[in-house]
């Protein structure tokens, strides 16, 4: 079988460091052939030179049986290759359709032809499987429609070669399945696919072939049969990861946070509230996951309590059997709360800034007393907290920028863990973050529990969210429709509780006080 | 709610400053008999037509049945136009326009004219003959004066620093060209010029550049008094005002005569605002008598020996 | 990979770092002077030190804009404050023989009131800092205009009767007009310095400074962490007010008078400078020093000009170009 695209003897180096180093990668027709490896292994290194964007390498890319080099992402494009980044590069403000077209519009005469372009979407689309209004503006889409319009766009350019970067990110359940269901049709048409993951499930769910990269370097290529989910890691990351989710139960102490009937009321006009009558508790020293699909309000809720929406919401709180008011972040960091937010580049960091002055930011006050800043005991403090997360960076003045996400999501970690914290709500604490750090923030997690700290997790991935939790709470559509012991959860049972479902058997979770 | 304070308070501040501001000018109808004349600035963002409106406002005081309603156009051509027509629409007996721009309101003009206002034009011209009277000073006259009085002070010859204003307005091109009219023929050398856009702290830094370059200067001659006394601040702060005479033009009695009195300008040459005149001119239109189409206006010049008695008149 | 990408790029960091590319203008700048040395003048220290003098005003306004810039914002009302203190200072010095030191407290309030009060439309009603402070632009010109009726506020007092009476400068005019150090250096560069090095220890040394990197680099994250946003906003709007006042009190005593016209403009000027030094218009990042350096270009660029006695039209041909050239020098090639 001839091969779509075979890249061989592929070496880039930036200035002295080579990043890649004989690296040789292939790709059949119809064929998903998952790009592994941790964060900073080289694969989003290497599908930027196949997609145009570093045009100085050396070593021999083939499309077919022809030779190429490629020296712009246009003549990538040219070339039927088609890259999904992780950042999805649609311009918001514009239709679904004119994202599609963007820099192509089809014109008679320089007057664009709205018609025909609006056709060829749909259909395009609907090639897909999907139904959507091509004329709502890309930025109301929920973030798995957009991803959605960004394929399609990848079909519009007539692309064999389709490279997804993590695409599976930011998408709730459902969405990742209809996703699949296109890599399917893509795969039927006969398409190659090269799909980067982090998520192990994910990947033996599509898989057909493996290639591991390690430190810039090829590692081997399997198919998905032979190489199972130990031999993969041990690939990844050069050594055995003996427990995936080494969740420690610790021993459960008082109620720390207890929230009754919290409201977050809707956006402005909006009569429906985010986040509806919600009553929970946690315990010192427990994890509580909460599950639920996009727009069950799981996020707002933390949100809510964490005062980001401040007078929107309604409710009580109460922190250590203390009322406490709900009021704004600032207030809510004093009284010993701590948001860890699902988006660390938009919301969590501040990427130009120096990973010390991100460390110290949620507790600044602390290293200045009397507002002078004293830098050398704000250094020391972070040092120490980022040695205990084994954070891995040249200096710490170096911006948080330059980091990989595993190590941005450690500064995160450690800016809320100055604060001390009584209580921790993670929210996709380990969403693009590479195995082993993902292994390390786990561990983390069982090192603050066992500290008292009382934790609320969010978490897309499922695997994660069953071993993590010791109770996991599910919502729908602002409300919490079930709760679940630990061990008594499974996917199926969450799936159909956030769904909306209510299953007998399930506890109900309105508490009366 | 709270829109609705921001919305109350913002009305409460409009009301203070609109009718703080208007109340002053717009009083009620005049007495039986008054007579109105509306007069359009096109903007008061200069101290010289801040004084031409005083000068009109103090000669019109003298007249208690003449009452003169004052508009700013704020250096807007169209504003000026619309309140043109304010005038012409609320009857009023005279109109005097010191106007922006001469073509785009040569028409409002005429038509006030055509409806039998009579419109005096001041300052600056408008096209055709379809006003009243046009009431002006003559910048190049005044600058050739300002060169021919320079090179008598100096015997004939000396170095001279110009500090020019904006080159590319009438004024700056018209005191430009008749200074050098002034000074032709004369020894007299030009040995740094620079454009100080009218505005004293260009015209400091431009003559910290000339005196850091030359070691000799004789003469500074300044398109405005502002512009003289930036370049005296200079020299003071170089410590060599002494070796050096400084010329403006404007003659304002705050600036360029405060200038003069206090011995800092050798001499200012008045560029005469016409307020007095306009005043004057009007009452005579008013009580039917004859005027000359075009008034010349003649400018004095105070230097230290007549600013006590007002200054001297320039003669032709 | 991406932090190996980063880790040693092509050049040693000295060549690339900001401050070595903005002092890289300075220098082509400054080689220009050399070069156009105007028959000696740029080689006599009073040169440098009359481009300094010139130069102060627009500085102070730049420290202010600086704070302002790093927050992500933009201060469009610092030319039109710079008028309405400086006629105030004038107004309360010549004609209400008020003591200097009140007189100058009643200005830093009045300027930090004004650029206060932007920080907090800014802040509490989130509307966008350009188009708060062109309205704060407006607002105190017009203040400005009416406070002096139009008229420079000079020491010819008119008198009720029209005429005008010369009363003498005040002291405090003529100390902020000085030079001291044997005349080698004026008392407005000196506020200049002081400005900048009141700036330099709030942005480095103090927690409000850290914090205005935060909010300028990301305000949502900032906020989340809780930084407390408005107050900061306020304090960076309140310190450009305030030194927009310092320089209202500079220009008035250098002129010898209040002038409502003052400062139009300098608003431009002051961004000009920021932005040569290598601050991002996008907040978040810059430093004194850089604006430092973006001041000394644009002064020294405006000084060879001024001693070549360069018409006006050459002068903002070159302005541009050397604007550009100095942003381009900036970029990461």
């Amino acid at each position: 079988m001839t091969m779509l695209l075979t890249m061989k003897d592929i070496y880039k180096s930036f200035g002295p460091v080579r990043v890649l180093e004989d690296v040789r990668f292939d790709l059949r027709p119809s064929e998903v052939h998952i790009l592994a490896g941790e964060n900073g292994a080289g694969k989003s290194t290497l599908m930027k030179i196949l997609g145009g964007v570093y045009p100085d390498y050396s070593g021999t890319i083939e499309l077919g049986q022809k030779p190429v080099r490629f020296k712009s992402v246009q003549d990538s494009a040219g070339g039927g290759i088609s890259i999904i980044y992780q950042e999805l590069s649609l311009v918001g403000s514009l239709s679904v359709y004119e994202n599609i077209f963007l820099g192509r519009e089809r014109h008679r005469f320089s007057w664009i032809e709205r018609t025909g372009m609006k056709n060829e979407a749909r259909r395009l689309l609907a090639e897909l499987g999907l139904c959507m209004d091509v004329e709502t503006a890309v930025e109301d889409l929920p973030i798995g429609q957009q991803q959605m319009v960004e394929i399609a766009k990848a079909l519009s350019y007539q692309a064999h070669v389709i490279v997804m970067d993590e695409p599976t990110s930011a998408l709730t359940e459902p969405e990742v399945k209809k996703l699949f269901e296109i890599i399917a049709r893509l795969k039927q048409k006969g398409c190659g696919i090269v799909y980067i993951s982090h998520k192990m499930e994910e990947i033996y769910q599509i898989a057909d072939r493996i290639t591991v990269l390690r430190d810039g370097r090829y590692i081997g290529t399997e198919t998905a049969e032979n190489l199972p989910a130990d031999k993969l890691i041990h690939w990844m990351v050069g050594r055995q990861l003996n427990q995936q989710f080494p969740r420690h139960q610790s021993r459960l102490g008082d109620v720390r946070l207890d929230v009754s009937n919290l409201t977050v009321a809707g956006e402005a006009g909006n009569p429906i509230p985010l986040v509806d009558g919600v009553s929970l508790h946690v315990r010192a020293g427990e994890i509580v996951g909460l599950a639920g699909l996009q727009g069950s309000g799981n996020s707002q809720l933390l949100h809510g309590l964490f005062g980001t929406f401040g007078k929107r919401v309604s409710g009580s709180l109460k922190i250590d059997g203390r009322p406490v008011p709900i009021t704004h972040p600032a207030g809510s960091i004093q009284r010993g709360l701590a948001l860890l937010t699902n988006d660390r580049k938009s919301t969590g960091l501040v990427l130009g800034r120096d990973i010390v002055e991100n460390a110290s930011l949620a507790c600044l006050p602390k290293f200045s007393p009397a507002g002078w800043l004293r830098p050398k005991a704000e250094k020391r403090a972070v040092s120490q907290t980022l040695q205990q997360l084994r954070l891995k960076a040249e200096s710490l003045s170096q911006p948080v920028e330059s980091l990989s996400g595993g190590n941005q999501q450690k500064v995160v970690l450690a800016k809320w863990i100055q604060t001390d914290p009584r209580v921790l709500l993670l929210d996709e604490p380990t969403r693009g973050v590479d195995v082993g750090a993902k292994q390390e923030i786990y561990e983390l997690m069982n090192q603050w529990t066992q500290a008292g700290i009382a934790i609320i997790l969010i978490t897309s991935e499922m695997p994660e969210l069953l071993a993590m939790s010791d109770r996991i709470l599910v919502m729908h559509r602002g409300h919490i429709t079930a709760e679940f012991e630990s061990g008594q959860a499974t996917q199926e049972t969450i799936l159909s509780a956030a769904l909306g479902e209510t299953t007998k058997g399930m506890r109900n979770t309105w508490r009366t006080n | 709610m709270k829109n609705g304070m921001i919305l109350l308070i913002a009305v409460c501040l409009g009301l203070i400053l609109f009718g703080g501001g208007c109340g002053k000018t717009e009083s009620p109808e005049g007495e039986p008999g008054g007579r109105t004349i509306g007069m359009s600035q096109c903007n008061l963002g200069e101290p010289w037509r801040v004084q031409m409106n005083a000068d009109v406002r103090r000669a019109a005081e003298a007249h208690p049945n003449l009452r003169v309603i004052f508009k700013d156009a704020q250096n807007d051509t169209l504003k000026q136009q619309a309140q043109m027509e304010e005038f012409i629409s609320a009857g009023v007996d005279l109109i005097i326009i010191s106007p922006k721009e001469a073509a785009p309101l040569t028409p409002v003009v005429a038509q006030a004219y055509a409806k039998g206002i009579p419109v005096l034009v001041l300052d600056r011209r408008v096209l055709g003959d379809q006003y009243t009277c046009f009431i002006g000073a003559d910048n190049k006259k005044i600058g050739k004066a300002a060169g021919q009085w320079i090179v008598d002070t100096l015997g004939g010859q000396g170095k001279v620093v110009e500090l020019k204003g904006l080159m590319t307005s009438t004024p700056g091109q018209d005191r430009h060209t008749g200074f050098r009219e002034g000074i032709e023929g004369s020894d007299l050398e030009i040995i740094f010029e620079a454009d100080m856009k009218w505005l004293e702290p260009n015209a400091r830094k431009e003559m910290e550049s000339a005196l850091a370059r030359f070691p000799q200067i004789d003469l500074v001659y300044a398109h405005n008094d502002p512009g003289a006394h930036g370049a005296y601040l200079a020299a003071k702060a170089a410590g060599r005002e002494q070796d050096i005479l400084f010329v403006g033009i404007d003659g304002l009695p705050q600036e360029g005569q405060a200038y003069v009195s206090q011995g800092v300008l050798a001499a200012s040459f008045e560029y005469p605002t016409g307020g007095k005149e306009a005043i004057e001119t009007a009452l005579k239109i008013l009580a039917g008598q004859p005027v000359e189409k075009e008034i010349t206006l003649t400018s004095r010049v105070f230097t230290q020996d007549t600013i006590d008695q007002g200054g001297q008149r320039l003669t032709e | 990979m991406a932090d190996k990408l980063t880790q040693k790029n092509r050049m040693p960091e000295w060549i690339t770092s900001p401050t070595s590319r903005a002092l890289a203008a300075l220098i082509v700048v400054f080689v220009l002077g050399l070069l156009f040395h105007a028959e000696g003048a740029f080689y006599k220290w009073g040169t440098h030190r009359d481009m300094l003098r010139a130069v102060s005003v627009y500085g102070i306004l730049a420290c202010g804009m600086t704070l302002v810039i790093i927050t992500a914002g933009i201060d469009l009302s610092v030319g039109s404050v710079l008028a309405l203190t400086a006629v105030l200072f004038a107004l309360t010095t010549i004609h209400w023989q008020w003591p200097f030191w009140l007189a100058i407290l009643f200005c830093l309030a009045v300027g930090g009131v004004c650029g206060g009060f932007s920080g907090y439309l800014i802040g509490r009603f989130r509307i966008q800092p350009f188009i708060a402070t062109l309205a704060m632009m407006v607002f105190a010109r017009g203040v400005a205009k009416w406070v002096s009726g139009g008229q420079k506020i000079s020491t010819a007092v008119q008198q009720p009767d029209g005429t005008y009476q010369y009363v003498s400068v005040p002291d405090i005019f003529t100390l902020i007009n000085a030079k001291i150090f044997g005349g080698n250096l004026t008392v407005v560069t000196v506020i200049l310095l002081a400005c900048i090095l009141i700036s330099w220890i709030l942005l480095t040394r103090l927690r409000q400074g850290r914090y205005m990197l935060a909010i300028g680099g990301n305000e949502q994250a900032a906020v989340l962490s809780g930084v407390p946003v408005n107050p900061i906003k306020i304090l960076a709007y309140g310190m450009a007010g305030l030194f927009s006042a310092v320089a209202g009190i500079c220009q008035a005593s250098q002129e010898l008078q209040g002038d409502p016209e003052a400062g139009v403009a300098y608003e431009l000027s002051a961004i000009a400078m920021v932005v040569i030094g290598g601050t991002s218009l996008q907040g978040g990042r810059g430093s004194l020093w850089l604006t430092l350096i973006g001041i000394l270009t644009i002064g020294y660029l405006e000084k060879i000009l001024s001693i070549n006695a360069v018409g006006e039209d050459k002068r903002l041909m070159l302005t541009g170009v050397i604007i550009i050239a100095a942003v381009l020098l900036q970029k990461n090639k």
